[in-house]
């Protein structure tokens, strides 16, 4: 629980323990349930996927407290710990697209390193640059605690 | 019943590692799934291995380890096996990996637990955080769409690295709408996190980006997806937590942008 309650500051796990593993993966499958029964419900041609649907509902759940950080917090890190492991498959896919990359191959891998490093390097500075704004144009504090 | 070739002898062996591995007729509707995961997890476990005596070598990052000999290891069983690469990666690799790709799922939506550890960063800076993946998105977009045409990409290529921003659910029905191939479209969105993963710390230094907190978070879950936003979560828990809403808001601005700026620039 220690390391847990070292980055938790919105709320403390200290008073109850952390709910039962199978709790907290049965709060996951309820709420992947109920975004697998949203998702179709946006049109074609406005796709979102059932999984963003499920951070979203998490994220409401735990901000209007009826889910604790405590009854979910340590399922969900330990699949977080795992996402590069759980992208192996999703690189491996691309053995089955072998003939696309024979074709147009090193160009496209060259504009996507371009697409990541501009995408990565682009979003910091403008967001950079919106909170010097807000500094220096409208003088509001923009002070976090780390 | 593709290894029925050669001697008596290799078509019973071959028989065996087939039905086993699910290639054959026979096995191809069950599908075993055990080899998918059991080469998922090698590949990773020699990749973790390999980063750790190669002292952190950026090539050695276990993911792009693991997805660069898992592919070659199913090229080399598809040559033994006499049949092409992709038909081989369905029939024995994929029933497992699969598996595998599932936890993805409850993977992602568990990024609202380091979001809303610091929802009074989210609160504070919430008009910030839109305003700077829109802005930044239409940006990048400008100068992908360039780099692409500069590097010879033909109209379908230029139109498959557009939505890459986005997760790849989304990422691939825009690719398809706007005129691109949604399979190139997901392979960019594989390589977004593959590139994030092994250079992200040196991007992060070599860019000087952690000196927003704020931008570094955005800019890693837009540029890396969830894997960014994992890279993140270890820079600091603002980092992890803009990198999660990133991640969810990149992709509704996708959905609406992406169109548009294909219509803008004569792609569609």
């Amino acid at each position: 629980m220690a390391a847990n309650d070292k980055v938790n500051k919105a709320e403390t796990a200290k008073e109850e323990p952390a709910s039962p593993i199978l709790i907290q993966m049965g709060i996951f499958a309820a709420i992947l349930f109920v975004s697998s029964l949203i998702s179709p419900l946006f049109p074609a041609s406005f796709p979102v996927p059932t999984p963003v649907i499920g951070l979203v509902i998490l994220y409401v759940l735990l901000a209007t407290h009826i889910v604790k950080l405590r009854n979910v917090e340590k399922f969900g890190d330990f699949m977080i710990s795992l996402i590069a492991f759980l992208f192996v498959p999703s690189g491996i896919q691309l053995a089955a697209s072998l003939d696309i990359l024979k074709a147009q191959g090193i160009q496209i891998v060259i504009v996507v390193l371009i697409a990541t490093i501009v995408l990565l390097v682009v979003v910091a500075y403008t967001t950079a640059g919106f909170i010097w704004i807000r500094k220096n144009v409208f003088h509001r504090d923009v002070n976090v605690d780390d | 019943m593709i290894i029925l070739t050669g001697t008596a002898h290799m078509a019973v062996w071959g028989k065996w590692l087939g039905d086993a591995l699910g290639t054959n007729a026979a096995g191809a509707s069950a599908g075993n799934a055990l080899f998918g995961i059991f080469l998922s997890l090698m590949v990773y476990l020699i990749g973790q291995w390999l980063f750790k005596i190669g002292k952190g070598f950026f090539l050695f990052q276990p993911l792009f380890v693991g997805m660069v000999l898992g592919i070659f290891i199913l090229y080399l069983m598809a040559k033994a096996f006499g049949t092409d690469t992709a038909t081989f990666y369905k029939s024995a690799y994929l029933p497992g990996g699969n598996i595998i790709f599932w936890f993805l799922n409850p993977a992602t939506i568990a990024f609202a637990i380091p979001l809303y550890r610091r929802n009074d960063v989210v609160k504070k800076f919430w008009l910030e955080i839109l305003l700077s993946l829109i802005v930044g998105l239409f940006v990048s977009l400008f100068v992908i769409y360039f780099a692409a045409k500069l590097i010879g990409l033909d109209k379908i290529g230029i139109a498959s690295m557009l939505p890459q921003a986005a997760t790849t659910a989304i990422a691939m029905p825009i690719a398809t709408a706007i005129g691109g191939n949604s399979a190139v479209t997901a392979m960019a969105c594989i390589l977004n996190a593959v590139i994030i993963y092994a250079l992200g710390d040196w991007l992060v230094k070599f860019f000087r980006i952690n000196n927003d907190p704020v931008g570094a978070g955005l800019g890693l879950g837009t540029a890396g997806h969830t894997v960014g936003s994992a890279k993140a979560v270890q820079l600091g828990s603002i980092q992890g937590s803009m990198a999660s809403i990133a991640v969810v808001v990149i992709s509704i601005v996708v959905d609406i942008v992406v169109p548009s700026f294909a219509k803008l620039m004569g792609l569609m």
